[in-house]
């Protein structure tokens, strides 16, 4: 086809025109996620049971439920959403390590009080439930998981160091973390390449968060260099130097293989771990045993489910989001997607209490239960997250790079106060 | 910008004799409206998610925002906490140690493979296909495969080492392997390309120069030296600055490499942030820490370095000309 230059010129201003239209068209006919009839959830992969979700779909009719699973880093992706203030979902996940970061901006979700969420504060975890209040009482995040920490261990291994080896025994003599240390030094003297800890981290980041303090008070004053940062710190560098933390890095093929070997025997680690345990290291089905993590119950993880100050239609939200939620679903996202449950009720159904093939036929509700319901009321500033950073960062220039502890322990305190000046916490 | 001759007047211009007397009227910009809006669609486009952000950034640098709540201005504080931060610092001598240890091997490699290229008789495409195969390749997959090539302990980096005799290193768990090998990913994926680049400038040296310098009695090495290497002094600095401002720009290489070895912050560039570059950082800062304020005036620090850098590249290309 013959084609003018007055044609061609023609027909690319008709591409213009239609790409500038529909340009504008798309982007002002839905201003936000919610149109009224749609409610959009955000969760990510692992983030709630999908046959729970697929249940509330069915259940709910007065709206059209549309989850969605989001990849990649979450928090990141929501924020940037909420910023553009359009496609921002009706109601989503929010991690529990990122909550800090969002109370700050409370307002940017629907207050679940005034939806009656009160109601139901007793049937979840006190501390849990107040991770997810702001400061000014708000209640912004609905708790989904726990990630109360355990003590994994393989039995096989604790017994050729001449260690206990039923959970009851590990929980009872491996119970503040100097018999837990010294208990390493037994492993490492007894099964040659064995090492209590992967790396020096576990320890700071595990007493940290049994402390109901971290590094900036209620009163925004930095308390990053308090006696609860130097003992957990202080404890770490111990189990550095007496050779009980290995090199490899965790989720590398070497770590995995080391895991499988038997060599690192001992793992800390929230419920959740035992997930991975089994994607990692399956050849070891039976081998673990889970007992009560030495010097208290600590929490990692755990997430929320909040409704955004976008929705259209809260009340509704509100109620899926407590029937996702109810102690009977909680129970069910522990068996479809190792998701702890935030209600203590759950513990005792049936549902959780079957044994685990994985830990030799163990009931793990027993030790992760009791732990759950153990762990402190803290306090979580929204400085925190850059401050663990910096801290942890040269930890694991200690453990990897041998860096001068003393040394590191200088270099992350002044590091520490700079940030915090810059971020606006009194010193 | 130039319009086509004969495109460039409007189609009445070129019919009837009325119109010559406004072809010599000096014509305005709106004069060829029509022309402006069928390139119009890269200029929105580029305006809309390129130059408003640009602008953006630049407003923001001056402000303190962590994302959602009310900005609040910050006068230049963002740029002299920049200035004294030691890990922006950090940063800048990792991403220009890598640039260093990336850039250099490949430009030369990617040379040596154009000339080799050039002289391939049979399988020429295939050839060519092969050498540029790594540049379209997903730099996360290409990532997650080095991470594995570096383990410690099952890597076929440290197999090869240990064939030859030699100790165990632990690559991604030390300042100077890390570095080492996200400069080798950053090589195995733009040698093909440059040498791409380069076949095509190979291809215009001019036949004559090589059979005068064969008469001269000189061998191939000689006349790559000699020859090829000043003959394609352009084309090489074009496609260094290429490299220098991809290479100072480094992030998925060492974010996806990296992401692996740390427990905390996937960010941090691995052990003693030595795999930390000026973007992963600038990155961190801003959706990591949600301090976008900062991070803006990161990208603003970077912008200076990528700019200097430029500037002394255009340099060297301006002295040949001269």
């Amino acid at each position: 086809m013959h084609l003018s230059r007055r044609g061609l010129l023609r027909a690319g201003l008709a591409t213009t025109a239609v790409a500038t239209l529909g340009g504008t068209t798309a982007g002002c006919s839905v201003p936000s996620g919610s149109t009224g009839r749609d409610m959009t959830l955000w969760y990510w992969t692992g983030g709630l049971s999908d046959k729970v979700v697929a249940d509330a779909r069915t259940r709910f009719t007065g709206v059209s439920l549309k989850p969605a699973q989001i990849g990649g880093y979450f928090k990141s992706k929501l924020m940037t959403t909420m910023a553009g203030r359009s496609y921002v979902p009706d109601i989503t996940g929010l991690k529990g390590e990122d909550m800090a970061s969002y109370l700050p901006n409370a307002g940017q979700f629907v207050d679940l009080r005034t939806l009656g969420a009160e109601r139901l504060k007793s049937q979840y975890l006190p501390w849990k439930w107040a991770e997810g209040c702001a400061p000014d009482g708000r209640v912004v995040g609905f708790p989904i998981d726990t990630g109360p920490v355990a003590h994994y261990y393989m039995p096989a291994v604790f017994d050729r160091a001449g260690l206990p080896t039923d959970p009851a025994d590990v929980a009872r003599e491996m119970n503040t973390w100097d018999a837990y240390l010294d208990a390493g030094e037994r492993l490492k003297r007894k099964v040659r390449g064995a090492y209590l800890l992967i790396d020096a981290l576990t320890v700071y980041q595990y007493m940290l968060a049994q402390s109901t303090k971290r590094y900036v008070d209620k009163e925004r004053h930095f308390i990053g260099d308090g006696e609860h940062v130097r003992r957990a710190w202080g404890t770490a560098i111990e189990a550095y130097q007496r050779g009980l933390c290995s090199k490899y890095q965790s989720g590398t093929p070497d770590s995995n293989a080391a895991m499988e070997k038997g060599l690192l025997p001992s793992q800390l680690g929230a419920s959740w771990a035992a997930g991975d345990l089994k994607l990692t290291v399956p050849k070891t089905s039976g081998e673990w045993r889970v007992a009560a993590m030495p010097g208290g119950a600590a929490n990692n993880g755990g997430s929320f489910l909040a409704i955004t100050k976008y929705c259209r239609e809260p009340e509704q939200a509100f109620d899926i989001i407590a029937w996702l939620l109810n102690p009977a679903n909680q129970a069910r996202g522990f068996t479809d997607a190792t998701l702890f449950p935030s209600t203590p009720a759950s513990y005792r159904l049936k549902a959780m209490r079957a044994p685990d093939p994985f830990f030799g036929g163990q009931t793990t509700i027993d030790v992760f239960g009791p732990a759950a319901q153990k762990i402190p009321v803290a306090y979580h500033s929204p400085y925190d997250y850059a401050l663990d950073q910096v801290v942890s960062d040269e930890l694991r220039n200690v453990n990897a790079l041998d860096k001068n502890p003393a040394r590191a322990w200088k270099d992350a305190m002044s590091k520490c106060r700079r940030i915090a000046e810059h971020m606006g916490v009194l010193i | 910008m130039t319009a086509v001759p004969g495109l460039g007047a409007p189609p009445a211009a070129r019919g009837g004799t009325k119109a010559a007397a406004v072809r010599h009227k000096p014509r305005s910009v709106l004069g060829y409206w029509r022309l402006y809006l069928a390139i119009s669609p890269f200029y929105l486009l580029f305006l809309c998610f390129g130059l408003i952000p640009v602008g953006y950034s630049l407003y923001l640098s001056f402000h303190r925002w962590d994302g959602l709540g009310t900005m609040e201005y910050a006068g230049l504080s963002q740029y002299r906490y920049l200035l004294g931060d030691a890990q922006f610092w950090h940063s800048l001598t990792n991403t220009l140690t890598i640039w260093a240890m990336a850039t250099l091997p490949m430009l030369f490699l990617a040379l040596v493979t154009a000339v080799m290229l050039n002289s391939a008789v049979r399988f020429k495409n295939l050839y060519r296909f092969a050498y540029f195969l790594p540049n379209v390749t997903s730099v996360v997959a290409v990532a997650i495969i080095f991470s594995s090539v570096f383990s410690t302990n099952f890597g076929l980096a440290n197999a090869v080492l240990q064939g030859l005799g030699l100790d165990q290193v632990a690559w991604l768990n030390s300042a100077w392997g890390i570095k080492i090998a996200i400069a080798m990913l950053m090589t195995w994926q733009w040698t093909g390309y440059n040498a791409l680049i380069f076949l095509a400038g190979l291809q215009t040296i001019p036949t004559e120069l090589y059979e005068a310098a064969r008469v001269d009695g000189a061998g191939p090495v000689q006349t790559f030296f000699r020859v090829t290497v000043p003959m394609m002094r352009p084309i090489i600095l074009f496609a260094l600055i290429v490299s220098t401002v991809t290479g100072l720009q480094s992030f998925t290489e060492p974010q996806v490499l990296l992401a692996n070895t740390n427990n905390t912050s996937t960010f941090a560039g691995g052990p003693g942030n030595s795999g930390q570059t000026m973007v992963l950082y600038f990155f961190q800062q801003s959706f990591d820490n949600n301090d976008f304020g900062y991070g803006a005036a990161i990208a603003w620090g970077i912008f200076l370095v990528v700019a200097l850098f430029s500037i002394i590249n255009w340099r060297l290309v301006q002295r040949k000309d001269a």
